[in-house]
């Protein structure tokens, strides 16, 4: 850090008169120094940034402490029907302008010191008679030397645009009001500073959200845990069932539970839910086989009921959707398990075989170990995955009514996780300042897995521990 | 200095949600300034459309969102052709785009600027599309006065605080009982206590979705318990008081005391078409969208009748409901603001509301319409019109949903212990302060 600063001040201290200069016009330097190509380059990209920041955003950037003070007010003419609109301010657009201008005035600074330092640079290999490159063998540097920089400017802008700019904008959207009665571009939205997360871990008798929260969250943990690792087992005890020798048909199993992958998920899903519904084709079957009946007679099932509450009471809303989850999931585990089961060393089992171990020991001694250190990062990825796994909860849930009522007042149901809560209350509820407070939450759970996750499982001394 | 961050980011607020205030009394100042207006004007309507007719130059491009039956998308085809024809001298390119009015609004509000020119909406959507800013008001009419020609329901429906922001379109989107009456007389669909007898002794079903909040109305406003939206958003509601005529206890365990019956179905729509086909549900709670459905499942015994009555406390009251409408509305932010009213005028006159009305079977909020005798023998919608004289506008808040059905649920199952408490909750849920900010 130190050093990025000092090579800054050295610059224009010992710098002469062109590179002090390009302080200015950015493209001068070069030159000055015979680049004349990318010096026209930095002289655009400076015009660029100033007509950009002046026409466009910098309207924006002043207006970021209020996000907008002039609302929306119009007149209709009803002599001629046409219609005048004053020159209102919306929220959403200045947060968002404001947002992305920041940034490129953040981008514009550090181009512009290390644009002093290349110049400075420049200048130096002037001084001690070096070749200055020419702008074709710049070109010709970023396809050879420096090709990692030409790969990954692409993603990089990528990540930027569709991740980082998103995120900024969803984080400030935490900070304001903008909900229901504060919807742009007819009203304006503003800081609210913290007030959107005391809300959300505040429980009285109406705002529900500190109650609600924990319960989803916890909710949200146990159904990720139990969704990846009884799709996971599920998985390799299939595969190691259709690899066993006394099974027959080995590839019509296989094909067959591929097929399940081939239907698209949320048609198996909805077709699911249908069947388990209160009314639905297995409902209809247990009360005809009296198991209905039994179930309330064992007090499984409250008499209030003609049906078994499949999918439309906590607690057996809960295990039903692990259950059909794994329907859906373990033919995927299945497959990817198969490929690492045959991928096993056949000397260590074959040695495990002759020092007298059995199967069982040789499952859990060798299989599951060489299993965990291959798939350790995608299980963690499906975790996080099953955190945000929307399709299975929403589809087979649509017709879940809580009675609940803390639940109700926040928009929430006992089934909901914090994804498709979030959900709820952007799509039918308009509340995007919960939402995004949610979605941060949501967010640093991910992050924390992930980061925690991966930094033990592919840290560089698990390899030599496996072998 | 991170309280002194957020000390400022609150005065900021503050300061922000001031001037916020004051915009919008300077907007309700316009709006009376605009009324005043649009008096004058109408005398002047001609000139107007004959002013626009000369400002517009090249095609004119609107929008026009309304359900995706096969029904409403051919009649609605043919009424934008008529209306093209009825300005010669005008290029028009109307876009008929499928929208199901039931959730119009999150469609509109998702992105107001880009949405329909012209929309059909339910009308509890109204509230809020008022709100967000997104319809255009109907500050003065051209072809027709929509204030006189529509009953006098439908327009104040439309209309908030005195100012109508849609045009009535249709107003049969409330509730009432189709019966099949191979199985059931008048008399027995006159009480729920006969209808559940008569259908206990059948072996046949009855069915309605009583956890469904919309549904679940219709019982508390029948005892004369109130629930309707402030001018803030929030709820007034008194299903829980004791010193009324009928409790809200009292109301609570006959809706329980109903839904225990054998015969009684807590179901949706889709499952009540279902069990209506497959024979085993003979009456359904339930409304215009169905009418195709049931007269399929039923046939020669297709019949309608208004809600029943029920048993309260040892005495009969008669099932409240709520009156439903269909709106068209005006995209405040079109680009082509009198095109787009002289559409939406077009499609709810006279004429198209009863060509409407005799393609989608639905029943129109226009006097005449509603009166021809094409569509007033339809037994559904003289059902509906039975109904009507106890049937409430709709004026909800969001917060009663949730709260409502989660209350629905509990009563439909029955597994609650003491029936005040959970009102109270409910009725706190249902009436919790809009927090603003």
């Amino acid at each position: 850090m130190k050093k990025y600063w000092k090579d800054f001040f050295t610059a224009i201290k010992c710098g002469d008169i062109w590179t002090r200069f390009s302080l200015l016009v950015m493209g001068v330097g070069y030159w000055g120094h015979g680049q004349v190509v990318k010096g026209i380059l930095m002289c655009l990209i400076e015009l660029g940034f100033f007509f950009f920041t002046g026409k466009v955003s910098w309207q924006y950037i002043t207006k970021l402490n209020t996000l907008g003070t002039v609302q929306r007010e119009e007149v209709l003419d009803l002599t001629t029907l046409t219609k005048t609109v004053n020159d209102y301010d919306n929220s959403l657009l200045i947060l968002l302008f404001g947002i992305i201008g920041i940034l490129t005035i953040a981008a514009f600074v550090l181009l512009y010191i290390s644009n002093l330092k290349a110049v400075y640079r420049l200048q130096m290999m002037k001084e001690n008679g070096e070749h200055i490159p020419r702008f074709t063998e710049d070109c010709q540097e970023l396809v050879n030397g420096k090709f990692h920089v030409t790969l990954l400017t692409l993603p990089g802008l990528g990540v930027l645009l569709v991740n980082i700019i998103p995120i900024i904008f969803m984080i400030c959207i935490a900070f304001t009001n903008y909900d229901l009665n504060h919807q742009p571009p007819t009203y304006l939205f503003t800081w609210v500073g913290l007030n959107n997360f005391k809300q959300l871990f505040t429980t009285t008798t109406t705002v529900t959200f500190g109650y609600v929260f924990v319960r989803v969250l916890v909710w949200t943990l146990v159904w990720a845990l139990l969704a990846t690792f009884t799709t996971y087992f599920g998985g390799i005890l299939l595969a190691k069932l259709i690899n066993d020798r006394t099974v027959r048909c080995k590839k019509l199993w296989r094909t067959l539970f591929v097929i399940t992958i081939a239907i698209p998920q949320f048609v198996t899903l909805l077709l699911v839910g249908k069947m388990f519904g209160d009314y639905g084709i297995v409902n209809g079957i247990c009360s005809r086989i009296g198991l209905t009946q039994f179930l309330q007679n064992i007090g499984l099932v409250s008499h209030g009921l003609s049906y078994i509450p499949f999918l439309s009471k906590p607690g057996w809303a809960h295990v039903m959707i692990v259950m059909i989850n794994i329907w859906v999931g373990v033919p995927f585990q299945m497959l990817s398990a198969t490929g690492i089961l045959m991928n096993i060393p056949n000397d260590q089992l074959e040695s495990a075989k002759i020092d007298g171990a059995n199967e069982r020991q040789i499952f859990w001694k060798i299989t599951m170990p060489y299993m965990l250190f291959v798939t350790g990062p995608s299980l963690i990825t499906a975790i996080i995955g099953n955190i945000n796994n929307f399709n299975v909860i929403y589809l087979l849930t649509s017709d879940y009514v809580t009675s609940n009522m803390n639940f109700a007042n926040s928009n929430a149901r006992e089934v909901d996780l914090l994804v498709t809560w979030l959900f709820t209350l952007t799509n039918d509820y308009s509340n995007y300042k919960m939402a995004s407070v949610i979605g941060i939450c949501v967010f640093i759970i991910c992050a924390v897995l992930t980061l925690v996750g991966f930094t033990r499982m592919i840290a560089g001394n698990r390899e030599e521990e496996f072998q | 200095m991170k309280k002194k961050m957020i000390a400022v980011l609150l005065v900021a607020g503050m300061v922000a949600s001031l001037t916020v205030g004051c915009g919008n009394t300077q907007e309700a100042a316009n709006d009376t300034q605009k009324t005043d207006d649009s008096h004058a004007a109408e005398t002047k309507s001609d000139d107007a459309v004959a002013n626009l007719i000369a400002g517009t130059d090249g095609p004119v491009e609107l929008t026009l969102w309304c359900a995706e039956t096969e029904q409403y998308q051919t009649v609605m085809k043919q009424l934008v052709d008529e209306f093209e024809q009825q300005y010669p001298d005008v290029e028009f390119d109307i876009t008929i785009g499928a929208e199901s009015e039931a959730n119009c609004k999150d469609d509109v509000l998702v992105d107001v600027e880009n949405a329909a020119d012209v929309f059909v909406f339910a009308d509890d959507q109204l509230l809020d599309l008022v709100n967000a800013g997104a319809l255009q008001s109907v500050d003065a009419t051209f072809t027709y006065d929509p204030t006189t020609a529509n009953s006098k329901e439908a327009v104040d429906a439309a209309s908030v605080n005195g100012k109508m922001y849609a045009y009535p379109l249709t107003a049969s989107n409330g509730y009432f009982l189709f019966y099949n009456s191979d199985y059931l007389t008048e008399e027995d669909v006159s009480s729920w206590d006969n209808l559940l007898a008569a259908a206990e002794k059948q072996g046949k079903t009855v069915g309605m979705e009583v956890s469904g909040a919309w549904y679940l109305y219709g019982f508390f406003s029948g005892a004369d318990l109130e629930m309707y939206r402030n001018d803030d958003g929030s709820n007034t509601c008194n299903w829980n008081a004791t010193d009324t005529k009928y409790t809200g206890a009292d109301v609570a365990t006959a809706v329980t005391e109903i839904c225990k019956s054998k015969a009684m179905v807590d179901c949706v729509n889709e499952d009540a078409q279902a069990f209506a086909l497959n024979g085993e549900m003979i009456a359904d709670v339930n409304g215009t969208w169905a009418t195709s459905g049931f007269k399929e499942a039923y046939g020669d015994g297709y019949a309608a009748a208004k809600l029943p009555t029920f048993t309260v406390d040892g005495e009969q009251v008669q099932m409240g409901s709520f009156a439903g409408y269909k709106f068209v509305g005006v995209n405040s932010y079109s680009k082509d603001t009198g095109w787009a009213m002289l559409l939406a005028e077009y499609i709810t006159n006279e004429q198209s509301q009863k060509a409407i009305g005799v393609a989608t079977g639905e029943g129109p909020s226009n006097i005449n319409a509603a009166a021809s005798e094409e569509i007033a023998a339809a037994p559904a919608l003289a059902a509906l019109s039975e109904q009507s004289q106890y049937a409430d506008l709709q004026r909800v808040g969001n917060n009663y949903w949730d709260p409502a059905a989660a209350l629905g649920e509990s009563l439909v199952s029955g597994d609650y212990t003491d029936v005040q408490k959970l009102l109270d909750e409910a009725v706190e849920g249902i009436t919790q302060p809009i927090t603003a900010e």
